[in-house]
C-alpha cells in the first residue's frame, strides 16, 4: 500500500528539515526528506546570514549537540563578526554573512553524503494518520510514502501568501508553490491553526551602488567559528556597509501608507516586532529622523545586495522610487522586491517537550510551523524533533533539554508553556541562567549529551576531551599561581595596574581586575601549561570564573521560581471553585485559562496571594501533575 | 530549597512564641545564633539554650530549642523551632538575626506548602491550608491592613517602573548591538538607581512604625528620684495612677499603664528613680527599670528645673543617651534654671506635670517620629506593617546597591542586571510580577529595533 517505507519522514529542507533529518539519519534510522524542489534545500529565504545575540548561541548548541547548521555555515560564511566583544563573555555571540548559494550547496552536499538519508523530490498533500498514529504521508502526484514517524517543517509554506502592494497571490516563498492541502490536512487533525506574518526588503543591483556613500563595516580580523569542529575559515572575508535613510523618505511612505497592504487592513498576521517592516519604523517612531541600513552583498559570485533594515510590502514600483531616496542609492536598480508573508503555523502548546504532538503518536513539528521565526530558532527545532522521532523508532527513551542547560531548552519550553502572539525570536534575556549559557562553554554543556545520542564523531569527541580536561587544569593552574610581594611580576603587575595588590595575588583573583586583557594572563601562565593553552580556552575558564558567584544565586532563583511551572491545570477547570480567590482574580484567570502553572504565574495583575492559592488547590489533585 | 523563617504563633504578646526555620540551612542559621558551631542537636528532643545577636554578640533571649532533622518534620525539610519569651521585642530580634543570617521570610502558607510538596498532607488539610490563606487575608482586611497593602502597591508601582526603564536600557544594549539604539548615560542610570534605593529606604523604614500600629509603642519614664515622673505619669495617662508624694524613692516597682495617643497604642511605664541606694527594695526596683529601659521603643528622661542638673543626671543621660529618647524639663512652673540649653535643645520638651503645661507638647513629641513627614511614604506612617513585604523591600534594596557597585566598577550589563531583575522580582513578590514579556514589550515600545 505505500510506494516506499522509511522510518522517519521529514517534509521540508530548510533550516528545520535539514538538521532533523541529518540527525535522524546519523543516529541509524532510514530517514527520507521530501521537498518541493530540491534544488533549493537549506535556502534562506530572507537575511542571507546567520547567528547574532543568543541566535549565536543556538547554533553553539546545536553544534555541540551534533548538529550540522554551525559546520554549514563555517565553510560558507563570507562575513564573520563577534558581537557584543566589548561586554561579559556570557552575552558574546558569533554572527556570520553566509554566501546565500555556497550555503545552499555545501547543505546539499553534506545531506547527500550522509547514510540512511534519502532526499525526494515532492509536495506533500496529505498525513496518513490512523488511531491517532502517524503512518506515512501521501504525495501530490498520488504517490505514499509509509513512516513511523513524520516531521512536518513547511516554514512559511503553509497556506502562504504573499504581499505587494495591493496584490495578494498564494506562494511558499517567492516563486515557489505553497501548501495549501497540507495546511488542510492539519486543520483536519484538528490542530489549533493560526497566522503569522513576516517580511523581507528588496534585493539591490551592487554594481548601481554608490558605495563610498556609505560607512564599511569590515569583517573581524580574527574570525570566530560556529562549530567546535572548525580549526579556520577559509572563505576569503567581505565588508558590509551601513547606510541611513531620510526625511524625505519617510514622507514619501507615509504619503503612501494606504498601499501598503499593512497598513489597508489586508494582512492579518501578527509579524515580529523587532523586524519591523520599514513602514512600521515611519509610523511607529514618527521622531527619529532616520533608520540605520545594512548593505549586505549576498556572495562572492554574485552582485545582488541584500538591503537589510527595509524590509516592506509596499508596491514593487514605490519600492524602486523609495530605495533611490536613500543617499548612495540615487541610482539603484531593485533585482528583487521586497515582499510580505502570511503563513499558518499551529499553536506550539500542543507539542511536548520533544517536539511530537500531544494528539498525533509519531508526528513532529519544528520550526516556523511552531510560531517561530529565525533559521536558528528553526534549526535547533530540527535538531531535537530529530533526535527524539529517532530514538522513538529505536525504542529509546526521549531526549530533552532544561531551561538552564540551553538556550534551545528555553526556547521549547517557553513555546510549549506559553504560546506564543508574535513570531518568536530567542533572546538572551529569556534565559534565567544567561550567565551559564554561554556560547563558549556550549560543548561543556552539551557534546557529552551529543555524544551519547551518537551524533558527535571520536575525533571531535578526543577534541573535546581535550579541550574540557585543559580547562579543569587551567582552573587549578589559575587559583594556584600566585604572585607574591617579593616577585618581579608582582611588581610590574602593580605599576601596571596603578594599586597595591595585597600580600600575594593569584591568577585568578588578578584577572578579575579592571583593566586586565586575557592575553596578559595568558603571558604570565607557567611555561609548563602555556604552549598548550590557547586563548580560546583561556577564556572559556576565564569566564567560569568571572560568574562563578552570580550563577549559584541565579540556580537558587531559579529553582524557586520554576518549581512548580510544568504543574499541568486540566482543561475547563473551574476557578470559581477555589473559595480564596477574589472575583477579580478568577475573572483574569478565566480571561487566560492558563494551561500550566508556569502560565498562571505570568498572568498579569494576578496577585501573589491568589498565584498561592491556585498552587495549593491544584497540589491537592497530584494525579495532575504532569511528569516531565 | 532555601531556608524560610516565620513565627509561628499569634503576633502579640504571650507568654511563649514559636519562631520556626525550615530549610536546608535551618541548622546552621541555628547554631549561629548560638555562638555554637558544634550544636548537633539530637532530633526531637528540647534544649535550653542561649540565643545571641551573632554581629553583636549580645543575649537576646534564653529558649528552648528543637531540631527536627529531615525528612521527618512538619514540611519533610531540617526543621528548627524555637520557643522563646513572647515579647514582640524578642521575637523581632530573633527574626531580624535569621534574616541576616539569609534565612527568608516566609511567605503565607509557605511551610504548609513545603509539607505538601514533600507529601507530608493529604487532601483534607490542603483544603485546611487553603483556608489557613483565606484567613491570613481575611485578618488582613479587618485590620485594614489590606487597604494599606493597596496603598504599598501603588506607591511601588512608580519605583518598579523607574527599575523597569533601566532593565529596559540595559537589556537593550546587551540584545540588539547592530541596531543604531541612543547610547545611555550611566550618570543618569546611576542617579534613578539611587533614587530608587532611597525610596526603598524610606517605605522599609516605615516598617518599624507599622509594626509599632500593632504592636504598641512601648516607653520608659526614667530619671532621678523626685523629680516628678510619677506626676508626668499621671498627667500623661490622664489619671492618678501611681502615688505620688514628696519623699524621693517611694515608685520602688515599675507601673505599667495602657491608652493612646492619636490611636496609637501606649504602653507607658513608669520606673523606679535610678539612682544608687542601700535600700533593697529599691535597688531591686532599679534592676527592673534597668530591664524595662532595654526593652522600650522610647524612653522619656525626666529632669528638674526647679535646680540644676545633678551628677546623677548626666549619669542617666549617658545611659540612654543611644536609645530613642526625649527629654521631659519637668516642673516648668517653678522654673529655676534654663535647661533647654544644656540638651543643645535636641529632643527637649518643657512641662509642668502640676499645671499640665506642655503636656500635649509632649505627646504630639512622642508620636512624632512615627507620623508624617514630607514623602508620601513617611505620610503613611505605617505603610509596611507586613515582616514578609519588609524583608522583600531590604533585599530589593540590598540588589539595587550590589548593582551600582558593580556599575561603579564598570562591570559588564548582564552582570549588574543579575541585581535588578533580583530586584525587580523581590518587589515583584509584593505587588505582582514583571515578566520578561513584559520587559521585551517595553523595549519594543521604546526603542526602534530590527535590523
Amino acid at each position: 500500500m505505500f510506494d516506499e517505507v522509511f522510518d522517519v519522514v521529514v517534509i521540508g529542507a530548510g533550516h528545520a528539515g535539514c538538521e532533523a533529518a541529518s540527525a535522524c539519519a546519523r543516529m541509524g534510522v532510514e530517514t527520507a526528506l521530501i521537498t518541493i524542489n530540491l534544488d533549493l534545500i537549506g535556502q534562506m529565504s530572507c537575511n542571507p546570514a546567520i547567528g547574532g545575540i543568543a541566535k549565536g548561541h543556538l547554533v553553539r548548541e546545536i553544534d555541540a549537540l551534533g548538529g550540522i547548521m554551525g559546520r554549514v555555515i563555517d565553510r560558507t560564511g563570507i562575513q564573520f563578526r563577534l558581537l557584543n566583544r566589548s561586554r561579559g563573555p556570557a552575552v558574546r555571540s558569533p554572527r556570520a554573512q553566509a554566501d546565500r548559494s555556497l550555503y545552499r550547496m555545501e547543505m546539499r552536499r553534506m545531506l547527500e553524503a550522509t547514510p540512511n538519508l534519502h532526499l525526494r523530490q515532492g509536495t506533500v498533500v496529505d498525513l496518513i494518520v490512523k488511531n491517532d498514529r502517524v503512518l506515512g504521508v501521501e504525495l501530490q502526484d498520488t504517490r505514499r510514502i509509509g513512516a513511523k514517524a513524520v516531521i512536518v517543517a513547511t516554514g512559511t509554506f503553509l497556506n502562504g501568501t504573499i504581499h505587494t502592494g495591493q496584490k495578494t497571490f498564494s506562494a511558499g516563498r517567492a516563486g515557489e508553490p505553497a501548501s495549501l492541502e497540507l495546511a488542510e490536512s492539519l486543520k483536519r487533525l484538528g490542530f489549533p491553526v493560526g497566522r503569522l506574518k513576516t517580511g523581507t526588503p528588496p534585493r539591490l543591483d551592487g554594481r548601481t551602488i554608490d558605495w563610498d556613500a556609505f560607512e564599511p563595516q569590515p569583517a573581524d580580523e580574527n574570525p570566530v567559528a560556529f562549530s567546535f569542529s572548525t580549526e579556520k575559515i577559509e572563505q576569503p572575508q567581505i565588508t558590509c556597509y551601513i547606510g541611513y535613510t531620510s526625511e524625505r523618505l519617510h514622507q514619501k511612505i507615509r504619503d503612501n501608507l494606504h498601499l501598503s497592504p499593512l497598513y489597508s487592513g489586508r494582512i492579518k498576521g501578527i509579524g515580529p516586532r523587532y523586524c519591523p517592516s520599514i513602514e512600521d519604523k515611519v509610523v511607529k517612531f514618527a521622531d527619529k529622523n532616520r533608520h540605520q541600513l545594512f548593505l549586505e552583498p549576498e556572495g562572492h559570485n554574485t552582485n545582488e545586495v541584500y538591503l537589510n533594515g527595509f524590509s516592506t510590502s509596499l508596491p514593487a514600483e514605490l519600492q524602486q522610487e523609495l530605495v533611490r531616496m536613500i543617499p548612495g542609492l540615487e541610482e539603484v536598480k531593485i533585482i528583487r522586491p521586497g515582499y510580505a508573508i502570511e503563513y499558518d503555523f499551529v499553536d506550539p502548546r500542543q507539542i511536548k517537550p520533544t517536539m511530537e504532538t500531544i494528539k498525533v503518536k509519531g508526528l513532529f513539528f519544528a520550526g516556523q510551523i511552531n510560531g517561530t521565526t529565525g533559521y536558528e530558532e528553526a534549526a535547533c527545532q530540527g535538531l531535537i524533533a530529530g533526535i527524539n522521532a529517532a530514538l522513538q523508532v529505536k525504542g529509546r527513551p526521549a531526549f530533552q533539554l532544561r531551561r538552564d542547560e540551553a538556550y534551545i531548552g528555553v526556547l521549547i519550553d517557553d513555546l510549549i508553556r506559553n504560546g506564543v502572539d508574535e513570531p518568536y525570536r530567542i533572546f538572551t534575556s529569556r534565559a534565567e541562567a544567561r550567565l551559564l549559557l554561554r556560547h563558549d562553554n556550549a560543548d561543556r554543556r552539551l557534546m557529552p549529551k551529543g555524544y551519547e545520542l551518537g551524533l558527535i564523531g571520536d575525533l571531535d569527541w578526543e577534541k573535546f576531551n581535550r579541550r574540557r580536561d585543559l580547562i579543569m587544569k587551567l582552573h587549578r593552574v589559575l587559583e594556584n599561581t600566585r604572585f607574591k610581594r617579593s616577585s618581579v611580576e608582582y611588581a610590574s603587575l602593580s605599576q601596571l595596574l596603578g594599586c597595591d595588590l595585597g600580600d600575594s595575588i593569584s591568577l585568578a583573583q588578578l584577572s578579575q581586575r579592571q583593566g586586565v586583557s586575557s592575553e596578559l594572563i595568558h603571558r604570565l601562565l607557567p611555561e609548563s601549561i602555556k604552549s598548550e593553552t590557547s586563548l580560546k580556552e583561556l577564556e572559556s575558564a576565564l569566564a567560569d570564573i568571572l560568574y562563578k558567584g552570580y550563577i549559584e544565586n541565579q540556580k537558587i532563583a531559579y529553582e524557586r521560581i520554576h518549581h512548580h511551572d510544568n504543574m499541568k491545570i486540566p482543561e475547563g477547570f473551574d476557578f470559581r471553585k477555589i473559595a480564596g480567590l477574589s472575583r477579580e482574580m478568577v475573572e483574569r484567570l478565566e480571561r487566560v485559562r492558563p494551561q500550566t502553572f508556569g502560565q498562571l504565574r505570568r498572568i498579569s495583575g494576578l496577585t501573589p496571594a491568589a498565584v498561592s492559592t491556585v498552587l495549593v488547590y491544584l497540589m491537592a489533585n497530584k494525579s495532575d501533575r504532569c511528569v516531565t | 530549597m532555601d531556608t524560610i523563617v516565620a513565627l509561628a504563633t499569634p503576633e502579640g504578646r504571650s507568654a511563649i512564641a514559636v519562631i520556626r526555620l525550615s530549610g536546608r540551612d535551618s541548622l546552621e542559621i541555628v547554631s549561629k545564633l548560638l555562638i555554637d558551631e558544634n550544636f548537633s542537636p539530637k532530633p526531637r528532643y528540647a534544649s535550653l539554650r542561649k540565643i545571641y545577636d551573632p554581629e553583636t554578640r549580645e543575649l537576646i533571649d534564653e529558649a528552648v530549642v528543637t531540631y527536627f532533622k529531615a525528612p521527618f518534620s512538619f514540611t519533610g525539610e531540617d526543621i528548627v523551632e524555637i520557643s522563646c519569651h513572647g515579647s514582640p521585642i524578642v521575637v523581632r530580634q530573633i527574626l531580624d538575626a535569621c534574616l541576616k543570617l539569609e534565612a527568608r521570610m516566609a511567605s503565607p502558607g509557605e511551610f504548609s506548602l513545603r509539607a505538601l510538596m514533600n507529601g507530608k498532607m493529604n487532601l483534607s488539610q490542603v483544603e485546611a491550608i487553603r483556608d489557613l490563606i483565606e484567613a491570613q487575608t481575611l485578618a488582613a482586611a479587618k485590620q485594614s491592613l489590606r487597604q494599606m497593602q493597596g496603598e504599598l502597591s501603588s506607591l511601588l508601582q512608580p519605583l518598579k517602573e523607574g527599575l523597569l526603564e533601566v532593565i529596559v536600557i540595559l537589556e537593550s544594549a546587551l540584545e540588539f548591538v547592530e541596531d543604531d539604539l541612543p547610547e545611555y548615560q550611566m550618570d543618569e542610570i546611576k542617579t534613578k538607581l539611587y533614587e530608587i534605593v532611597k525610596q526603598i529606604e524610606r517605605m522599609s523604614s516605615t516598617f518599624k512604625a507599622g509594626r509599632l500600629l500593632r504592636e504598641g509603642l512601648k516607653i520608659a519614664l526614667v530619671g532621678r528620684p523626685n523629680v516628678g515622673k510619677s506626676s508626668l505619669f499621671n498627667a500623661l495617662v490622664g489619671y492618678e495612677r501611681a502615688i505620688v508624694t514628696e519623699i524621693a524613692g517611694t515608685t520602688r516597682d515599675s507601673l505599667h499603664e495602657s491608652f493612646s495617643i492619636n490611636g496609637i497604642p501606649i504602653r507607658l511605664s513608669d520606673t523606679a528613680g535610678l539612682r544608687k541606694t542601700d535600700d533593697i527594695v529599691e535597688s531591686i526596683g532599679v534592676q527592673r527599670t534597668r530591664k524595662v529601659i532595654a526593652d522600650a521603643d522610647l524612653v522619656i528622661f525626666v529632669v528638674d528645673c526647679s535646680q540644676d542638673l545633678t551628677k546623677e543626671d548626666y549619669e542617666i543621660l549617658s545611659e540612654i543617651e543611644d536609645m530613642q529618647h526625649l527629654i521631659a524639663i519637668n516642673k516648668v512652673d517653678i522654673k529655676q534654671v534654663e535647661l533647654v540649653e544644656k540638651f543643645n535643645g535636641k529632643n527637649v520638651v518643657e512641662v509642668s506635670a502640676k499645671t499640665a503645661q506642655g503636656v500635649d507638647d509632649l505627646r504630639r513629641a512622642i508620636i512624632k517620629p512615627f507620623l508624617s513627614r514630607n514623602s508620601a511614604a513617611e505620610e503613611k506612617g505605617f505603610l509596611v506593617t507586613d515582616a514578609r513585604h519588609a524583608d522583600l523591600l531590604i533585599r530589593a534594596k540590598k540588589e539595587i546597591e550590589k548593582s551600582l557597585e558593580l556599575l561603579d566598577q564598570k562591570a559588564s550589563e548582564e552582570i549588574v542586571l543579575t541585581g535588578l531583575h533580583n530586584a525587580m522580582r523581590f518587589l515583584g513578590e509584593i505587588t505582582g510580577e514583571t515578566t520578561t514579556e513584559d520587559i521585551l514589550n517595553r523595549i519594543f515600545s521604546t526603542f526602534c529595533i530590527g535590523k
